[in-house]
């Protein structure tokens, strides 16, 4: 077939070809500056903004995920471990990751044998976050949820495991409140300068030394770097900065001390404190009844912080600290001090009590109903006669009362490391003035020279003041740190004693009171002969701190009397005698009588102090025990 | 059936294939790179690509071997026959990504809308060579070109795809505007089209494509939604700096950041790994092809030869342009295929036939009035 068309084209003519040519070179001119055009974009956006695009490019890959560092450990003095940490699995979702939440979701939850809409909720309530933040599902999940999770985990996409590392409370709920507790940041702490750094979802100290001691304790976050696809899938590990443990707590307590101490409170409401006399150092100190500090693990559910705040056991106050008392007779030892230190009698000067002590138009009764007859220092002291102490604190005057409680370290805090400490209250007539716009009364320093009335102490104020009687007279700054040190055990810091100087009172009154102190628990009309100790000597003040006027409760009887009605029991006391090493003080709440109730307490305490003492002497003339073998043995 | 001349054996477009030759080899470079992480049933995607060149040197031989007149004759045929493809592909069609476009013939999808733009191209310039054009053309010698253009158009914008559309309305006004017009034609044109833009916003275009126009006005406004494909291949482009991050090693297209990289965004994809020197290497390539094209239509025997190569000029430049445009953020997200480059047998097929006519029309510039 001849192509028969094609002679009927002819070829073109010149003066249509020179008009075409004409819009040819418009069009080639448009052509090349359309060119230009796209080149210059290419040079715009590779060369011009080419780095910005770069950094674009390597967020786009890349991402970081943080790495809870361990927390520093908390030791007793001892280097015996208090506690320390476990992995924690929780899942969390993460929502750039996931193309298909829904479905995800919902497979999780039958993993997780939870209900869809919870995790939902969960996922909803982080909306704020920003979207690359993983969000926590459920945390601390066991191994078999942990196995399942990672079986299916390529069809989870969006879902990871996240390993945190967690508190692991070795010794249970010993020196719960002093050791804190950890829990998610709160958004306000987040706001606040010393936690700048730190995300929502970290885990901070939130009470005791835990929170005081964040800084140290809590190591460094470590950052893995990882290649991700569009999909979250991760393609290789680009670069891992290993997180940094945070530091060591050498703590002053000694653990098996502190577990006497509390094993001894049993579920009494109360506080004890062991201190060293001579250092300040806190052995041990326990408010009781214990936090339970593996309900804070992962946060406390609301019906379980209302329980704490309505137990009228009130678990949550650290009584040692924050509980303010009236310290009853055990302040007997403050107005003996003042008395003889000021002359006001001599230890010989003698009173007669008949059990009462009329004063203006009240009747000020003794707490022995048929009183103590003729008494000086040493017998006002150990039999703890208030008639003594009412007529020699109406000689002193509630001022000089005031001057000696102060220099004592009561009615102002002692400066330990933890927080919310309270002050106590040592009144004054200048106090009263400024609290009350009130004159003081005479007859009120009565109650004041006997521990009653206004005046308030924390049972570590009585501790403190305990030692630095008994220590010569220096007071010291409760310590509970002894030292911090680093991952490889290089020391950053240690504590040295802090002495607050000197407490006012002659040397020879010291010894007179200390010596009167141990008849308190050595003479057979002591107060608390029941305390004592076969082959120690041990020397304390007894205490019975009343909650309400004694009318009240009158006739009653000890048991009849309602629980919350009940007074405190107060024993604070020192050993050895002749070289004093320790300080106890115990108050037992509405445990009614010092001798028998807080007595004890403190006995088993030098009970199991010496014992370890005379122990650690035995264990250091044999070689020490290969600490492989103990090892083995965990 | 043919007497064969030896003078075009001689005046063979050796240029143009070497032009080609590369792009073609830079394109196949760029789908391995772009695909091989892809686990597709059937052959590696760059093994089909392959497959299509070699499909597609047959038909540019097929093609330089018969005179470009006979289209003269072929033209309505062809015509006809792309109207009943679209029609077929409309109504019995395989949907892919929410749009009616492809024919299954069994051993190759068929997406008619590619070649219907050869088509239209060849239609235009017979029907313009025909027609008289002593006083240029009015407004009702328009009605026609303008009825063959309208007709493809309204197909394809149904399936939907614009991109192709907007194609079509391209290649017709670059050729209108080629043949010489009245000015007052040219001016009542103007301002019909103006006037027209804003009724064609709010009745013509579907919601999506709305979106993407006004995504392409302001991106960061849905950086995960329809920006997100914009965003990320500007920043796949920008990443490359001068150097590229080498051969393979795109992070923003090997990962999976890029959509459609081994299609509609296969520059990005280049761009990436070659930095700055490859994409202007590629784009320079692109232009030189499409000006030596216009030298190609200048130096025709004839005036159909000079409006058949101008028109497949303005095919592959405008293909070029707008994918281009696009992938560098400079234009709203249409479909519409970088030639050679992008991945897809339906439009290789179709640009390398048009580059064959323009061979054609090449090796026949001396031919006499035979």
């Amino acid at each position: 077939m001849p192509p028969r068309p094609l002679a009927k084209i002819n070829k073109i003519d010149p003066a249509e070809l020179k008009m075409l040519k004409k819009r040819i070179d418009i069009a080639m001119a448009l052509i090349i500056f359309s060119a230009a055009l796209l080149l210059t974009r290419l040079w715009y956006l590779q060369i011009y903004r080419g780095d910005e695009y770069a950094k674009l490019s390597e967020i786009n890959r890349i991402r970081i995920q943080e790495i809870a560092a361990p927390r520093g450990n908390i030791l007793d003095r001892n280097g015996q471990p208090i506690i320390t940490n476990r992995p924690r699995f929780n899942v969390v979702w993460n929502r750039e990751d996931a193309p298909n939440p829904d479905a995800v979701i919902k497979d999780l939850a039958k993993i997780l044998h939870e209900d869809v809409s919870v995790l939902l909720d969960r996922i909803r309530a982080a909306t704020e976050n920003p979207r690359y933040m993983p969000t926590r599902l459920q945390e601390d999940i066991d191994w078999e949820t942990l196995a399942a999770i990672e079986n299916k985990h390529l069809s989870l996409p969006g879902v990871r495991i996240e390993v945190v590392p967690s508190r692991d409370y070795l010794y249970g709920d010993l020196a719960s409140h002093l050791v804190g507790y950890l829990a998610e940041i709160s958004p306000a702490e987040l706001a606040e300068k010393r936690y700048a750094g730190y995300e929502s979802g970290d885990q901070v100290g939130k009470q005791g030394v835990e929170k005081i001691f964040e800084q140290y304790l809590k190591g460094e976050k470590g950052r893995n770097y990882l290649e991700v696809d569009v999909h979250g899938f991760e393609q290789r590990q680009m670069q891992l900065q290993e997180p940094f443990p945070g530091n060591d707590l050498h703590l002053t307590l000694d653990i098996e001390l502190q577990r006497a101490a509390e094993e001894a409170m049993g579920d009494r409401a109360g506080a004890v404190v062991v201190m060293e006399v001579n250092t300040g150092k806190i052995l041990a100190m326990c408010s009781s009844p214990p936090l339970h500090l593996q309900e804070f693990v992962g946060g406390i559910s609301t019906t379980d912080w209302n329980r704490l705040l309505n137990d009228p056991l009130n678990p949550l106050l650290d009584k040692t600290i924050q509980g303010q008392y009236p310290p009853g007779s055990t302040f007997k030892i403050v107005t003996g001090l003042a008395a003889l230190s000021e002359g006001v009698v001599t230890p010989d000067n003698t009173f007669f009590c008949p059990g009462y002590l009329n004063y203006g138009n009240r009747r000020y009764g003794c707490w022995k109903k048929g009183g103590h007859g003729t008494v000086d220092f040493q017998r006002a002291l150990i039999e703890s006669c208030d008639v003594y102490f009412y007529s020699v604190g109406q000689r002193l005057g509630v001022d000089r009362i005031a001057k000696y409680a102060n220099s004592l370290g009561l009615g102002e805090k002692t400066g330990i490391d933890l927080e919310h400490e309270k002050s106590g209250v040592i009144p004054s007539t200048t106090w009263k003035q400024q609290r009350y716009k009130e004159k003081w009364q005479e007859g009120e320093t009565l109650s004041v020279a006997i521990g009653q009335g206004y005046v308030l102490v924390t049972p570590l104020q009585l501790c403190r003041m305990t030692a630095a009687v008994v220590n010569g007279g220096t007071l010291y700054q409760p310590q509970i740190v002894q030292s911090i040190t680093a991952p490889d055990g290089k020391t950053i810091k240690t504590f040295a004693p802090v002495s607050q100087g000197k407490i006012l009172g002659s040397e020879h009154s010291l010894d007179l009171i200390k010596e009167a102190l141990v008849g308190v628990v050595n003479s057979p009309a002591g107060t608390a002969k029941s305390v004592a100790l076969p082959n120690v000597l041990i020397g304390g003040k007894t205490g019975t701190a009343q909650v309400v006027r004694l009318g009240q409760v009158e006739g009653l009887g000890a048991s009849g009397i309602p629980y919350k009605y009940r007074d405190h029991a107060w024993f604070t006391s020192f050993a050895p005698a002749e070289k004093p090493e320790i300080a106890v003080t115990v108050l037992v709440e509405h445990g009614q009588h010092g001798g028998s109730a807080a007595g004890p307490v403190a006995k088993a305490v030098y009970k199991r102090y010496f014992e370890l003492k005379t122990g650690k002497q035995e264990n250091a003339a044999e070689p020490p025990p290969s600490p492989a073998k103990d090892e083995k043995e965990e | 059936m043919l007497r064969f001349d030896r003078r075009l054996l001689l005046n063979f477009d050796w240029v143009l294939i070497g032009a080609v030759f590369i792009v073609a080899l830079i394109g196949l470079a760029n789908i391995y790179s772009s695909t091989h992480l892809y686990t597709n049933v059937g052959a590696p995607l760059y093994l089909k690509e392959l497959t299509y060149y070699l499909f597609g040197a047959a038909i540019v031989l097929l093609i330089v071997s018969i005179d470009y007149r006979v289209l003269l004759t072929l033209n309505y045929p062809l015509y006809v026959g792309m109207i009943l493809l679209l029609l077929f592909a409309l109504v019995f069609g395989k949907t892919i990504g929410g749009a009616q476009r492809w024919i299954n013939l069994g051993f190759f999808r068929l997406q008619p809308s590619e070649p219907a733009k050869l088509i239209l191209v060849i239609t235009l310039a017979s029907y313009y060579y025909r027609k008289e054009t002593g006083k240029g053309f009015g407004l009702l010698d328009l009605a026609v070109p303008a009825l063959l253009t309208g007709l493809p158009f309204l197909l394809i914008a149904k399936q939907p795809d614009l991109g192709t559309g907007v194609l079509l309305g391209f290649i017709f006004i670059s050729m209108t505007l080629f043949v010489k017009l009245r000015w007052t034609t040219l001016a009542t044109l103007l301002c019909g089209g103006l006037s027209a833009l804003p009724i064609a916003w709010k009745f013509f275009l579907k919601p999506y494509q709305r979106q993407r126009v006004a995504t392409f006005l302001n991106p960061e406004n849905d950086p995960l939604g329809t920006g997100y494909h914009i965003i990320q291949s500007k920043i796949a482009v920008g990443s490359g700096l001068i150097f590229g991050k080498g051969y393979m090693k795109g992070t923003q297209g090997q990962l999976d950041f890029l959509p459609e990289r081994h299609t509609d965004f296969a520059f990005s994809v280049w761009a990436e790994e070659w930095g700055f020197l490859g994409s202007v290497v590629l784009v320079l390539c692109y232009f030189f092809m499409i000006l030596w094209g216009l030298n190609i239509a200048i130096s025709a025997r004839d005036k159909f030869g000079v409006l058949l190569a101008f028109g497949i000029v303005s095919l592959i430049f405008w293909q070029a342009f707008i994918n281009l445009s696009m992938v560098m953020g400079l234009m709203p997200v249409v479909g519409v295929p970088l030639p050679l480059i992008s991945y897809g047998g339906s439009s290789l097929l179709t640009n390398l036939a048009g580059l064959g006519l323009l061979m054609n029309i090449r090796m026949r510039r001396y031919m006499g009035t035979s």
